[in-house]
């Protein structure tokens, strides 16, 4: 059976005036470049009045050259632990937002005390917790004969990961259930229409499509955690923060240390705004046409 | 259950919240036989066909489909599985298409035969690409819908419930969302179903493809069926007068 889709004509040759279509292109791009070079020039100006402010104000200049070296060193650290705690917190997300979106009783009072516990409480404390509190328990069981007890003795960098990724976790959470709920209802009937049960409709048909939707998200969360992490140089996790804080209290250089330490974060977050920014534009490209 | 009926529907209600939506909905529909529903906006068309394939909750009344039956009473929970394997027996083809995006055309119209019925993915692409070219669209197979037009995406959500084999399709305004040019080729599409002897039960505003293919028309208002009859009776001599209300400036239209 033959049904074949209208077909118009095509049109009459090219446009004679193409050359004024790329004129027009030319001259917005000529004036966004000029914008652009005038905010760079702005941000340059604001940065030597900064720097010419602080040198004013009994700073050390050669003090941050010697030991720009030693904080730059954790930055490794820094983008490992908010790596690995990023990572973690998307699998708690997507655990925490189908159990969210499930109605079932078990799974909703579960994610929901765990939400509510972790958003009504400061990061700070639960580093804390997790970190000088649950050792306690893990002493009181060992003595009490139970050997496993030493599972709650965590190092510094586990403590850290886990309390980055529990907290972040109960924050995406809420992202990754927007992003369920952005799948319209119509692809739901679709795929139950054709037979599906929950769980396959979930994995075939939603997920793939609200990824799409969350991946901008989860960079900034990931982008948000950089600089969160800075609280685990509490645990004495040789990050950025804990190196800037070890020479700044033995020598009293606080200005001087904290502002490599600042300077790194930014230039992290910098570099990681941009990435992201790619990664968000290719991700558009593949949906349009 | 006689041989004749292949969907048989009995004092089927609806309620949304304090709505009454169905009021008590009776009729069957023969094997082969095309029924097309007719009705204003809101008065329950949609929700009658939706109610057959469970995507609406019926709430209560007995539906039968193929052999299988399932009664609801009001008040106590029903049984979902049942439902969910009744949804086998039909195919459904959304106004809005709803064809996963994230899939080429010949993904679609393969998934539901690879994830629900298990079939391994080498049996089922020639069957994809054999209902892909029922509905013309074989060249289309590796294309995402977002690079189809509407019409094409239409006839490609028409292949994906035809691959399920159903006994039964159902279409809820399947033209409704298309620009006036495009609407030909999925009704061709339909017409071409129709006389290969697919039993179909169709909501439409099309009057003249309804007047064209439908065996049956039943016409729904407020709730109930007003009346139920050939084609030839409802346009030509509307017994009730609620249905002659309805189809008077239709008529006038045609006449011009």
């Amino acid at each position: 059976m033959a049904v074949e889709t209208l077909k118009f004509p095509g049109g009459p040759g090219p446009d004679p005036d193409m050359d004024m279509g790329q004129l027009l292109v030319a001259q917005q791009r000529r004036e966004r470049l000029i914008l652009a070079i005038k905010i760079a020039i702005v941000w340059v100006l604001l940065i030597i009045f900064l720097t010419l402010a602080l040198l004013q104000f009994n700073f050390d200049p050669r003090y941050v050259f010697e030991h720009f070296n030693f904080v730059f060193l954790g930055l490794g650290t820094t983008i490992g632990v908010s790596l690995a705690s990023v990572a973690f917190a998307t699998i708690l997300a997507l655990l925490g937002a189908v159990a969210r979106l499930s109605g079932n009783s078990i799974a909703l009072g579960i994610s929901g005390f765990y939400i509510s516990i972790i958003r009504g409480t400061p990061l700070l404390i639960q580093i804390y917790i997790i970190y000088n509190g649950l050792p306690q328990i893990g002493t009181a069981l060992i003595n009490k004969g139970i050997p496993q007890g030493d599972l709650f003795i965590l190092t510094a960098i586990q403590s850290g990961i886990l309390a980055l990724s529990l907290n972040y976790g109960a924050y995406m959470t809420e992202i990754f259930r927007a992003g369920i709920q952005s799948i319209s209802g119509g692809q739901r009937e679709a795929a139950e229409s054709i037979g599906m049960n929950r769980t396959q409709i979930l994995r075939r048909v939603i997920l793939p499509q609200a990824v799409r939707v969350i991946i901008p998200d989860i960079a900034n969360q990931f982008i948000a955690m950089q600089k969160d992490s800075a609280l685990v140089s509490f645990m004495g996790i040789w990050e950025m923060t804990y190196r800037a804080n070890r020479f700044a209290r033995q020598d009293s250089k606080f200005m001087e240390m904290f502002v490599i330490a600042a300077t790194l974060y930014w230039l992290l977050t910098i570099v990681s705004s941009w990435l992201e920014g790619r990664l968000e534009r290719r991700m558009r490209h593949g949906y349009e046409r | 259950m006689s041989a004749n009926e292949i969907i048989r529907v009995q004092d089927l209600h609806k309620w949304f919240g304090m709505l009454h939506v169905l009021k008590g909905v009776s009729f069957s529909v023969a094997p082969k036989e095309v029924m097309v529903i007719v009705g204003r906006s809101g008065s329950g068309k949609s929700t009658l066909l939706r109610c057959l394939n469970f995507l609406e909750e019926p709430s209560s009344g007995t539906i039968t489909i193929a052999g299988q039956s399932l009664n609801i009473v009001a008040g106590t929970r029903y049984d979902h599985n049942k439902a969910i394997a009744m949804r086998l027996n039909t195919g459904m083809v959304f106004q809005e298409f709803n064809l996963f995006p994230h899939m080429t055309a010949l993904d679609n119209v393969i998934e539901g035969l690879v994830t629900v019925k298990k079939m391994p993915k080498e049996k089922a692409i020639p069957m994809g690409i054999k209902y892909l070219q029922k509905v013309g669209l074989e060249e289309k197979k590796d294309v995402h819908p977002i690079r189809l037009s509407g019409g094409q995406k239409q006839r490609v959500a028409i292949a994906r419930a035809l691959a399920m084999e159903p006994k039964v399709m159902l279409f809820d305004e399947p033209t409704s969302a298309l620009d006036p040019e495009l609407i030909g080729e999925v009704l061709d599409v339909m017409k071409q179903l129709a006389f290969e002897g697919t039993t179909m039960v169709i909501v439409t505003h099309e009057m003249g493809f309804a007047c064209d293919v439908a065996d049956r028309i039943i016409f729904v208002d407020k709730g109930y069926i007003v009346e139920d009859g050939p084609p030839d009776q409802i346009f030509g001599h509307p017994k009730d007068e609620r249905t002659k209300l309805f189809l008077e400036p239709i008529r006038k239209v045609q006449q011009i």
